[in-house]
């Protein structure tokens, strides 16, 4: 071995370029019934998990393999978010390729399995970048892959029809970004990013606020965010639940991921300039996030614009300081994942037997008082209510902004959460008091969908009321 | 032996377990369990009230101050500290004996009185926490701690005089009574303000040792207009009274007292022995060296005292339900203790007198009133009415009860060698070494009127036929548990003024006041004899009209024929009508009318308007939401163009 270490903080990503492979691979061997490929996922995305926690968070600037590929605090908790939302997807989307029910069922898991590792995996290169090429095609690896997904039920004419429009909105969104990218390239004149900040801080011009201008509004597609936001509400209404899931989590997070590396990385000597910039976009997103969600009956419209607002909240983060603003952010898209995968949880196994819509939620604390405790706990903690996780991840969120003084912005957020309480409450409301009309189908759990719901319920509780379980979030950014 | 540190806590908390007991655990499962609790601890915090009484005037020490524990409670300033904490002194020592001692007899006496109630747990849950009040408030050692026992006390008395609360009549009282105190405490509230600001203590030993020519210089600002620190103090202790003018029921806002007689007669006998009522005069006693440096304060305190106690004396004449007699016969009682406080200033000179005098009758009433409001509870128990027209030859049916009455009646008349005269006596000779002769003359005179009302009621409950179905039939009989109390309170009220009366010579005079020894007070031998005599006139005058042979009670018990005065005496002066008036019209009518329209019309508007405004906000969200995707596309060039104008980028 001599004086050469193996960078073990590397394992966690090999293992998942190569895990899409294997589980595609595997399916080759075996017959379409075998359980195979989803076992080997199921120990490959654990296994990784488990091998992230051992990785020891607080070395300062981060470790870099082939100085190229940055191992950080942030990047190993974003990491555990991506991984989060991806072992969750898939567990969600089982039950859609096991039985039909309703919905018309899906085929070739172990593909579907595959492409989301591929974006989880996009998500890494995102974090984990420090140059503009590895930074965009990490980017476009967490983006291609939702675009299949998308459109996975082929005869799904409404499938077909949002991967059409998300497609189509994403090229668009990803020329911005590179004409973003070249101009930050003109102005700076290096790929690399400490050389680009560099630039930055000793001075800026118009080419650089050009450049600000464009990746915004290209990361403002991914990230739903006003005027950007039009593609969420049809595409998470047309693609398969799971798919709508993963849209949410994981594209978000990767998004959000890809502004708080630029934001604190290349752009941190000018962030006091681009504040108004991303108070105006947080701002209107999660005013018309939460004006949108007032008015919807179906369920996964009505996540839409939730999500819409809530990118909203987390871009308000953005404004404070880095420390606190990632820790705060990392936190929130925790919480944000276990709660909306919960509510999808429950969307998806009403869905499964009935339409997804508030209709069909009618009378569920009278037929399972379960199912309609979690919906409960997954919506108020969306909606920040306290003992919940939610309230929690909501107040660090404004408080990194209000610690440097941006108090507007911070009220006006808070103002709004009465009106997102308005519509999470009325989903409650139809959940617990009124009464069906006719009768409705009978649901039926399996023992994964019982059991993932009652974890994902007591998770946001205890993350609630027993705060030091996140501790090691928080000490992850001890300055 | 227990020491006394020990003792002053178990004092207070005997009655905070049974309060919390009772009203978490046992009250609403077995009230004989509820009762027999409440009646132990009330009974040992009585014992441990004599025996601290018996140590401390048996001590050397006795008349100075001790504080036997204290603990900061709010430290609102480095230097304003609001502490809870247990002071001793002759004065809080006589009324820890009284308020616990009467509080047993009271519970006892439930025993008897609450025995068909099904809610007789609760009743002796919230009775114990009224003793506690009571008794945090007579131990208080600074006015804040006062304040927050007080307005307990208010609130225990709500709670207890809206006991029935299925009847309307007692819940109107109730509300009453909560509503016109916590008015008067509103005062008393801006009273400690102004006065712990300029003080800058809440102690009652630093503000019993000011003096105003310290303050004469300084000045405050009270928003309106800027006064000297001295005038600001004297106003405050205005405001302080007015506290004690609210809860001692004084005129004009006596009207709850009687009204509150709605509630179960127990809580009557309580409120006007030993809680409550006398917690007003409590407090001008308390903080007497503090009123007698503020002006013509006391001046204030004398007159409306002494106004009380005539004009309540006049109507209880004329007044045929026993409670509402003996409430009015209470307040003019008060009367009589709040202007011997008042009646201690002499032009520019102090004397104690009137401050024993005060006291000393706090302790000789606390008995006799407890004592005739149990006898009332007895009567109204066995002949099912609060009426006089319906009693009457109650004096074979009930022989102990009848001996009693005759004592306490005897004792709130002043009739030698009963309690009542020795205290009365002091007030009149307060009053006449005063030079108050107007006053004098009044208390002369209401000492004739107490003595014939009193004896109204005597004869007319029990003396002629019966005039009641049910004690012609016999059915008439005494009750143990609620005659022990009475019998055990005849005692006090037959003995406790000639036993306690070197007591009080001795170690009752307010500390710390600086009375000039060289006063000559003016001796009158003759005074009790003036008022022994005016009393056995009344009393003669009482026996014509209402028990000698040729009496018409029929015609003296008619309302109808009298004349217009009569009249309006008899409806009270019409007090509770023009209170009605005032709240019916004017808050009620006026403005709470408006407020009702500001909020139904402004504030709803603004309401319902932003909720409309919103929810069409949201519609036009969903309007742009129509799925064409070439206007999807739009929007991202409208996005940029968007955030390039107004993104406020140096662009």
């Amino acid at each position: 071995m001599l004086d050469f270490i193996f960078p073990n903080y590397i394992v966690p990503d090999l293992l998942l370029l190569l895990f899409p492979f294997i589980v595609i691979g595997a399916r080759l061997f075996c017959t379409a019934q075998s359980k195979l490929p989803w076992r080997i996922a199921n120990v490959g995305f654990i296994a990784i998990f488990v091998l992230l926690n051992f990785i020891p968070l607080a070395n300062g600037a981060g470790k870099f393999f082939i100085s190229n590929w940055k191992v950080d605090d942030f990047g190993i908790l974003m990491r555990e978010v991506l991984i989060i939302s991806a072992i969750l997807g898939m567990w969600l989307s089982k039950d859609y390729f096991d039985h039909s029910g309703e919905k018309e069922q899906m085929h070739q898991i172990a593909e579907f399995i595959g492409a989301i590792a591929f974006a989880t995996f996009g998500g890494f290169a995102v974090v984990s970048a420090c140059d503009l090429l590895t930074f965009f095609l990490g980017l476009e690896i967490a983006t291609i892959p939702m675009y299949a997904l998308t459109a996975w039920n082929k005869k799904d004419q409404l499938g077909s029809e949002a991967a059409t429009k998300y497609i189509l909105m994403g090229s668009v969104a990803t020329a911005f970004e590179l004409f973003g990218f070249s101009y930050l390239y003109g102005f700076a004149g290096s790929l690399h990013f400490s050389e680009i900040q560099a630039a930055v801080s000793s001075g800026t011009s118009p080419l650089l606020w050009v450049a600000v201008l464009f990746l915004f509004c290209g990361i403002g597609f991914k990230l739903t965010l006003f005027p950007f936001h039009t593609w969420a509400p049809d595409v998470y209404e047309g693609a398969p639940t799971p798919v709508t899931a993963v849209i949410s989590v994981t594209s978000k997070a990767t998004a959000i991921a890809f502004l708080v590396v630029l934001v604190y990385g290349p752009f941190a000597p000018i962030q006091e300039q681009i504040a108004p910039l991303i108070a105006l976009l947080a701002g209107t997103t999660l005013f018309v996030g939460n004006l949108g969600a007032l008015k919807q009956s179906r369920l996964r419209r009505f996540m839409a614009y939730s999500s819409i607002a809530q990118a909203g909240y987390i871009m308000v983060a953005l404004l404070g300081p880095a420390s606190i603003a990632k820790t705060a952010i990392i936190y929130y898209l925790f919480i944000y994942a276990v709660s909306n995968y919960l509510a999808f949880f429950v969307f998806g196994i009403i869905g499964h037997y009935r339409e997804e819509t508030f209709a069909s939620l009618r009378g569920l604390s009278k037929q399972n008082l379960g199912l309609a405790i979690a919906l409960a706990v997954s919506m108020f903690s969306l909606a920040g209510i306290p003992p919940l996780a939610g309230f929690f991840g909501k107040f660090h969120l404004f408080f990194s902004s209000a610690s440097t003084g941006h108090y507007a912005i911070v009220t006006f957020a808070v103002l709004n959460n009465v009106l997102a309480l308005f519509y999470y409450i009325q989903l409650i409301k139809s959940a617990w008091v009124d009464e069906p009309e006719g009768t409705l189908s009978p649901l039926r759990l399996t023992k994964r969908q019982r059991n993932v719901v009652i974890l994902l319920t007591i998770a946001i509780i205890a993350l609630g009321i027993l705060p030091f379980l996140s501790n090691n979030v928080f000490s992850g950014f001890s300055l | 032996m227990i020491s006394d540190i020990t003792l002053g806590y178990l004092i207070l908390l005997f009655p905070l377990f049974t309060f919390v007991v009772n009203g978490l655990f046992l009250g609403n499962r077995n009230a004989k369990a509820a009762a027999a609790l409440a009646v132990t601890c009330n009974g040992l915090a009585a014992a441990s009230a004599i025996i601290v009484a018996i140590h401390y005037f048996a001590s050397d020490f006795a008349p100075q101050k001790a504080v036997l524990f204290e603990y900061v409670f709010i430290p609102f300033a480095s230097t304003l500290v609001a502490k809870i904490g247990m002071l001793i002194d002759p004065l809080s020592v006589m009324m820890l004996v009284v308020v616990t001692f009467i509080s047993f007899m009271v519970n006892i006496y439930s025993i008897g009185y609450m025995r068909e109630d099904r809610s007789a747990g609760r009743f002796f849950s919230l009775l114990s926490l009224f003793s506690f009040s009571m008794l945090g408030l007579v131990v208080a050692t600074n006015l804040f701690q006062m304040f927050i026992f007080w307005e307990l006390v208010g609130v225990s008395s709500y709670l207890l005089i809206g006991f029935w609360y299925h009847k309307p009549s007692a819940v109107s009282a109730s509300k009453q009574a909560f509503i016109l105190t916590r008015f008067a405490d509103s005062f008393f509230l801006f009273g400690i303000v102004l006065v712990s600001y300029v003080v800058g203590s809440f102690d009652f030993s630093t503000i019993n040792a000011l003096t105003l020519s310290a303050f004469k210089a300084s000045t405050i600002n009270l928003g309106l207009c800027t006064v000297s620190s001295a005038d600001a103090l004297i106003l405050g202790s205005v405001m302080i009274f007015t506290g004690g003018w609210g809860k001692s029921a004084m005129f004009p806002m006596h009207i709850w007292l009687p009204n509150a007689m709605e509630g179960p007669t127990p809580v009557s006998s309580i409120i006007h022995s030993a809680t409550m009522v006398v917690a007003g005069v409590y407090l001008v006693a308390r903080l007497f060296p503090f009123f007698t440096i503020c002006g013509n304060t006391l001046t204030l305190i004398m007159w409306v005292g002494a106004f009380t106690m005539v004009f309540a004396a006049v109507i209880a004449c004329t007044q045929k339900d026993i409670k509402r007699i003996l409430a009015y016969s209470t307040l003019s009682q008060l009367g009589y203790m709040m202007f011997a406080l008042g009646a201690c200033k002499i032009h520019m000179v102090i004397a104690v007198t009137g401050w024993t005098a005060s006291t000393f009758h706090i302790f000789t009433h606390a008995f006799f009133k407890c004592s005739l409001f149990l006898i009332a509870g007895s009567l109204i128990h066995q002949v099912h009415t609060n009426d006089l027209d319906a009693m009457g030859g109650l004096r074979k049916k009930m022989p102990i009860t009848y001996v009693c009455t005759l004592i306490s009646v005897l004792a709130i008349s002043g009739i030698p060698p009963f309690s009542g005269f020795f205290s009365k006596d002091e007030i009149l000779l307060a009053a006449f070494q005063g030079h108050h002769y107007v006053v004098f003359a009044l208390a002369l005179l209401t000492s004739g009127l107490t003595t014939f009302y009193m004896f109204r009621l005597f004869f007319l409950a029990f003396h002629g036929k019966p005039r009641h179905e049910g004690v012609r039939a016999g059915h008439v009989h005494e009750d143990f548990a609620m005659t022990l109390p009475i019998a055990i309170l005849a005692a006090p009220a037959l003995l406790s003024g000639i036993l306690c009366k070197g007591l009080f010579a001795k170690f009752f005079v307010p500390g710390r006041l600086r009375v000039p020894h060289l006063l000559r007070l003016a001796e009158a031998e003759w005074i009790p004899f003036a008022a022994v005599g005016v009393a056995i006139v009344a009393l003669v005058l009482a026996w014509l009209f209402y028990a000698s042979p040729k009496a018409k009670i029929q015609r003296a018990l008619d309302e109808s024929n009298r004349c217009g005065l009569y009249k309006v005496v008899y409806h009270k002066f019409y007090f509770d009508e023009m209170y009605y008036a005032v709240v019916r019209q004017f808050i009620f009518g006026g403005i709470a009318r408006v407020a009702r329209a500001f909020n139904d019309y402004v504030i709803e508007g603004l309401l319902a308007f932003s909720v409309w405004f919103i929810h069409k906000l949201g519609d036009l969200v969903r309007t742009a939401q129509a799925g064409y995707l070439p206007f999807y596309l739009g929007t991202l060039i409208v996005g940029v163009l968007l955030w390039r104008f107004f993104g406020q980028l140096p662009l």
